[in-house]
């Protein structure tokens, strides 16, 4: 398949009072057209800021781009001028945010900002913009969208307002969406709706998507591949199967222990990760989950685990990652 | 801009009309309007012209119903004249002030860091200096016409309004929609208008109606100096061509006075009436 966003060696820094804040941390992803890239980790763990570098949104100050690439078609973003970026921003890559309800502006009509959207990207009347934008609402199966061009947001509930927001980020046929934790904010019922119609979306233009959730079960449906991020570094890489068969990360698996399953026969307590992540201004020498793994030994305090590629294009960061098999348990507390 | 519906507006003006002082405030500005638009067709002359004795009483003469000043003009014609150069300053003075200080405001608190820093310091330089100084010295250097007199008390009456408005922007600026809109590729000064302004502004037209009436306030202080622009009424003239006959004729000074103290009172319950109509946190007290 094409490739599409390629991001090489990233590195973000957060300068602060309290010192340098390593947000992101050497990353490095790919996505291909067409193809749904789940990006998991806990909160604080460089997701967000991974997709408002793509966008060049970071907060400036303190946040700024150190080193790496963001390639999107071969072309570096980060070289692009305010200017450039801005024609490149919704146009070529869209991004859905966490919370539907503070995402579009309270002033306004729903149809008014649509039409804004595509305004400012295509050269098109008024008239031409509301009825794309018609098109539009009904394409994210808006019941009477007619009339919901005319609402405004605090008319709608979150599930329409979210739905609005995808409209909008997929007005201009962009090649890369971004969904920040899009789900998030709404309820279970709601949430599954709106993975089905951005999973429809994405069949039908075949554009590449990067889904963040800490939900590592709204990943199982999305995703055709996953990126798990822990510290401002990718920890592990692996298709959606071969990632929920068999984890070769610690943190991965903790993760899956932590989530619930509908398979589970017998109730038991979902096994959280014991600790926190490790502040940013302190990243210790060796891993940066060594004090939180059950697995730990002197090494991992030492040095920090190289990102090793293996087998079906697999990567993890750890040094027990071949010995971890599927035989390997989630570790349970006592 | 997008027109709100209908609806919308209705409910606004509900709001604002549930406030009877606020009702009785629209009123008196109207009636001050009618006066100042009338002018010419009630009483066809100058109105600076001496037409009569001197110290007229109000009532006694019906040609001169509110009588004449101490040299003998018309005081009646000179509160109609009068309320125009009033309304006129007053108006275009806050409009400057606001649009100055919504310009002030919305560059320090969206750009931050240095731009934030110089015109914060800027704001607060302007603060220290007593108004009525400035707009003395202001139109003392530029000259005593209508243009000059609006333009000083425009200039020292934004800082209120930058710190207002800075203060909106700031709230706003980090609110989620402004990324949205970022992210739909919108640049600086495209949100700082069109997407945040019209959120930050009913506060700045709450305080702009309040800055109305200061500015009648600074104008009549400086017309009583005597200030002010000597080719046109004024309110605050009369007061100061009246006060020396203050203890024999105080009616000269009286009238007017009630005039500025009744337009100035009403602009206040207008800011209050549009304060619960447009600020949401009082709304359904």
């Amino acid at each position: 398949m094409e490739r599409l966003l390629d991001i090489e060696e990233l590195r973000v820094t957060l300068f602060t009072r309290r010192g340098d804040l390593k947000a992101i941390n050497g990353l490095s992803l790919q996505v291909d057209r067409g193809e749904t890239l789940g990006l998991v980790g806990e909160s604080g763990c460089g997701k967000s800021m991974t997709s408002l570098a793509i966008m060049g949104l970071l907060p400036v100050p303190p946040a700024k781009v150190v080193g790496g690439s963001i390639k999107l078609e071969g072309r570096d973003l980060l070289k692009l001028s305010e200017r450039k970026m801005q024609a490149v921003r919704g146009r070529e890559v869209g991004i859905i945010f966490q919370d539907p309800m503070s995402s579009l502006n309270p002033v306004y009509t729903v149809g008014f900002q649509l039409g804004e959207v595509i305004r400012r990207h295509f050269k098109v009347d008024k008239a031409e913009a509301r009825k794309r934008s018609l098109a539009l609402l009904e394409r994210v199966r808006i019941p009477d969208a007619e009339r919901r061009l005319d609402s405004f947001p605090h008319e709608l509930s979150g599930g329409m307002n979210q739905r609005v927001v995808i409209a909008m980020a997929i007005a201009c046929e962009p090649k890369l969406l971004i969904a920040d934790e899009p789900t998030t904010a709404l309820d279970v019922t709601i949430q599954a709706q709106i993975v089905e119609l951005l999973k429809e979306i994405q069949a039908d233009s075949g554009m590449g998507m990067i889904f963040i959730t800490h939900d590592l079960g709204v990943i199982a449906d999305v995703a055709d591949r996953v990126t798990v991020m822990y510290a401002g570094k990718k920890v592990e890489e692996a298709g959606i199967d071969e990632l929920f068969d068999s984890a070769r990360h610690p943190y991965t698996r903790g993760l899956i222990g932590a989530t619930p399953k509908p398979g589970d026969e017998k109730r038991h307590r979902l096994v959280e990760i014991p600790g926190v992540v490790p502040s940013l201004a302190a990243l210790p020498q060796g891993c940066a989950f060594a004090n939180r793994c059950p697995l730990a030994f002197d090494r991992c305090r030492a040095e920090a685990p190289p990102l090793k590629q293996m087998e079906d294009g697999r990567q993890a960061a750890c040094f027990l990652a071949e010995e971890m098999e599927e035989s390997y348990v989630a570790p349970v507390r006592a | 801009m997008a027109s709100p519906s209908s609806s919308q507006s209705l409910d606004l003006f509900y709001r604002f009309a549930r406030n009877k002082g606020a009702l009785m405030g629209l009123v008196i500005i109207f009636l001050v309007f009618g006066a100042a638009i009338a002018a010419p067709w009630l009483i066809d002359r100058d109105p600076l012209r001496i037409v009569y004795r001197p110290e007229i009483w109000p009532f006694t003469n019906a040609r001169y119903p509110l009588g004449t000043d101490s040299l003998g003009r018309d005081i009646l014609a000179l509160i109609l004249y009068g309320a125009r150069t009033t309304l006129i300053i007053s108006f275009a003075a806050a409009f400057t002030a606001t649009v100055l200080g919504v310009i002030i405001g919305a560059f320090a608190a969206w750009f931050g860091g240095w731009v934030d820093e110089i015109l914060t310091r800027l704001t607060e330089l302007f603060q220290t200096i007593p108004n009525i100084l400035l707009i003395m010295t202001v139109v003392a250097v530029l000259g005593q016409t209508i243009g000059n007199i609006t333009f000083a008390i425009g200039v020292t009456m934004w800082p209120p309004i930058a710190r207002l408005t800075r203060a909106e922007y700031l709230s706003l600026r980090d609110r989620e929609f402004v990324l949205a809109c970022r992210s739909m590729g919108m640049g600086n000064l495209r949100i700082m208008v069109t997407e945040i302004l019209p959120n930050a502004i009913p506060p700045v037209i709450v305080l702009g109606s309040v800055i109305i009436g200061s500015s009648i306030l600074f104008e009549s202080s400086i017309s009583f100096l005597g200030l002010g622009d000597p080719n046109v009424a004024s309110w605050g003239a009369l007061i100061g061509d009246g006060r020396t006959l203050i203890r024999r004729s105080w009616f000269i000074c009286a009238i007017p006075g009630l005039a500025i103290m009744f337009t100035v009172l009403a602009m206040n319950l207008i800011g209050d009436g549009l304060n619960d109509a447009l600020n949401p946190r009082l709304r359904d007290r």
